[in-house]
Formats: C-alpha cells, sequence, structure tokens
C-alpha cells in the first residue's frame, strides 16, 4: 500500500482512450474506497431482494459481500484480459466476459446474461432511433425469443457460445460493442 | 423467474439508469483489476452489472441458508464466509473471507478459521 506513488488513483481517462505504453502505473496503490467497491446500498438492495421479508443482513456481511463483489469483478476480468492479450486484442468486450465466467465456473451466469444483452441491444437500437416505431407492441414476444443455445444448457462453456452470441447480425453487434455508453462517466 | 423484475426495470428506467449497479464503478473495478487492462467495450460493464447482481443473490441465498442452520435471523459476515468455504466457485474469495485483520471494517471480531 505505501508506494512511492500514491495518490494517483485511476489511471488513464474514462473514456477508454487510455493508450499508455507500459510505464509503471501501480494501479492498487492509493486507490480511493470509492473506487475499489461498488455502492454499498445497492448491494445492500440486492441482497434483500434474495431474502425472505423477515430476514435481516447484519453490516459486516453487506461490507463483505461488498468485498467479494470487487474481487469477483478482477477475477473475471483477469482472465479476460489474458485471453485477450493471448489474441493481441487491446479492448475486453462483452464475450470475452461471458467466456472468462464459463472458464472459471460461473457457467449458470451465461444463458440470463445473454437474455439480458439481448434485451438491452434492443432497447439501444430503439432508443437510437433505427428500428423508429416498427415494433412498439412485439416487444413482449421479445422476451421469448429463443437464444441459440438456450436449450441446451448444459453445451454452453468455453468456446461453443461465441457462436451462440451471435444472434442479431455481426455487423450490428460490433456497431453496438463500441457505442459510448451514455451516462457512463 | 427472476429475470422479471430486471426486466421490468429495464423497460420502466430505474434510479440511475436501467442498471442495477453503476457503470462507471464497475468500469474502474476492473481497470484497477490488472495493469494490462487497458480498453474496456461498451457493453463490458453492463455484462457485469448483471453478471455482479446474479453473484450477490447466490452468495446472498447461500449465505442466508448459513444463517438458518445456526437458527438465527440476521445475516453474519461468518455465513458469508461459511457460504464461500462451502461453495467450489468460490475459492477465489477464500482468502479474503478468512482475512480477520482486513482494511475495510476496522471493528471486527476476528473470525474462526473454518478448515474443510
Amino acid at each position: 500500500m505505501a508506494d512511492g506513488q500514491s495518490s494517483q488513483g485511476a489511471p488513464g481517462s474514462p473514456a477508454g482512450g487510455s493508450h499508455e505504453s507500459g510505464g509503471d502505473q501501480s494501479p492498487r496503490s492509493g486507490v480511493r474506497e470509492q473506487d475499489r467497491f461498488l455502492p454499498i446500498a445497492n448491494i445492500s438492495r440486492i441482497m434483500k431482494k434474495a431474502l425472505p421479508a423477515n430476514g435481516k443482513i447484519a453490516k459486516d456481511a453487506k461490507e463483505t459481500v461488498q468485498e467479494c463483489v470487487s474481487e469477483f469483478i478482477s477475477f473475471i476480468t483477469s482472465e479476460a484480459s489474458d485471453k485477450c492479450q493471448r489474441e493481441k486484442r487491446k479492448t475486453i468486450n462483452g464475450d470475452d466476459l461471458l467466456w472468462a465466467m464459463a472458464t472459471l465456473g460461473f457457467e449458470d451466469y451465461i444463458d440470463p446474461l445473454k437474455v439480458y444483452l439481448t434485451r438491452y441491444r434492443e432497447m439501444e437500437g430503439d432508443t437510437k432511433g433505427s428500428a423508429k416505431g416498427a415494433d412498439g407492441s412485439g416487444r413482449k414476444d421479445g422476451l421469448q425469443q429463443p437464444i441459440p443455445n438456450s436449450q441446451h444448457p448444459q453445451l454452453v462453456h468455453q468456446g461453443s457460445f461465441s457462436q451462440g452470441m451471435n444472434y442479431g447480425n455481426a455487423q450490428q453487434q460490433a456497431q453496438h460493442m463500441m457505442v459510448p455508453m451514455p451516462g457512463m462517466d | 423467474m427472476r429475470q422479471a423484475s430486471a426486466y421490468s426495470k429495464m423497460l420502466s428506467g430505474g434510479r440511475s439508469g436501467p442498471h442495477a449497479l453503476p457503470l462507471a464503478r464497475i468500469k474502474k473495478i476492473m481497470k484497477n483489476s490488472s495493469e494490462d487492462v487497458k480498453m474496456i467495450s461498451g457493453e463490458a460493464p453492463i455484462v457485469f452489472s448483471k453478471a455482479c447482481e446474479l453473484f450477490i443473490e447466490e452468495l446472498t441465498k447461500r449465505a442466508w441458508a448459513m444463517t438458518l442452520q445456526g437458527k438465527r435471523r440476521t445475516m453474519q459476515r461468518e455465513d458469508v464466509a461459511s457460504a464461500v468455504i462451502t461453495t467450489d466457485i468460490f475459492d477465489f474469495l477464500i482468502n479474503l473471507v478468512s482475512d480477520s485483520a482486513h482494511d475495510h471494517c476496522p471493528a471486527q471480531e476476528s473470525l474462526p478459521v473454518l478448515e474443510p
């Protein structure tokens, strides 16, 4: 913790355009608490939803889960980042994360995440005006839309879902990947 | 079907946008995880916002089972620790939860070390 260069919290700009050439930015030293954890109120809200109404949660339990979540993000991100390095790519994308989760034992998350992403992409499409007024009423059916791998969850592991992710056309997908996120920073 | 609430939230728009967790914060934590993490696609934090929700739910449910086993109604840190120790995919958290001297919570009764 006590490292030479302190208080240089987040290296690079949030725009993801950090193109530093190597260099020793020490990412862990001097990182502020609010940069290391997700807000405890959000964590607490999600935890409560998972419990019966009469269930209570002590503060130390919430804080432990809060730390675990950051560790989870780092764990998955590191695995995904290694994959990107092996493949000589600079940008970690959603598929890399799904791959990392499947590799590290979280394959149960893949199907719900794909559904979530599909929903998100549809909404992005709608709000961007590209599908203006086309199917406002078709939305409900969209929820039931079959995802290629969903009938065979046991088949969803390493590699196989990179195909599975190709619902929608590939170009549109690639476009969405790089879209700047409103309200991100 | 636990996705239902997420859908309705996505459709109606929640407090801080449609996602249950702040995307900018997720991105910071991703960047903090390694020096090699240089660029992150816009979709990556969105994947994590949902993945973290699933992760928190699972950890909480497993911890709650431990609380009930102890015939209590309030989940404690040790319940989360037991849930981590008894679940294979949470192995990467073992050091974190069995570390009784930790910088995050200042006053902490020391956790009994549970060796399997």
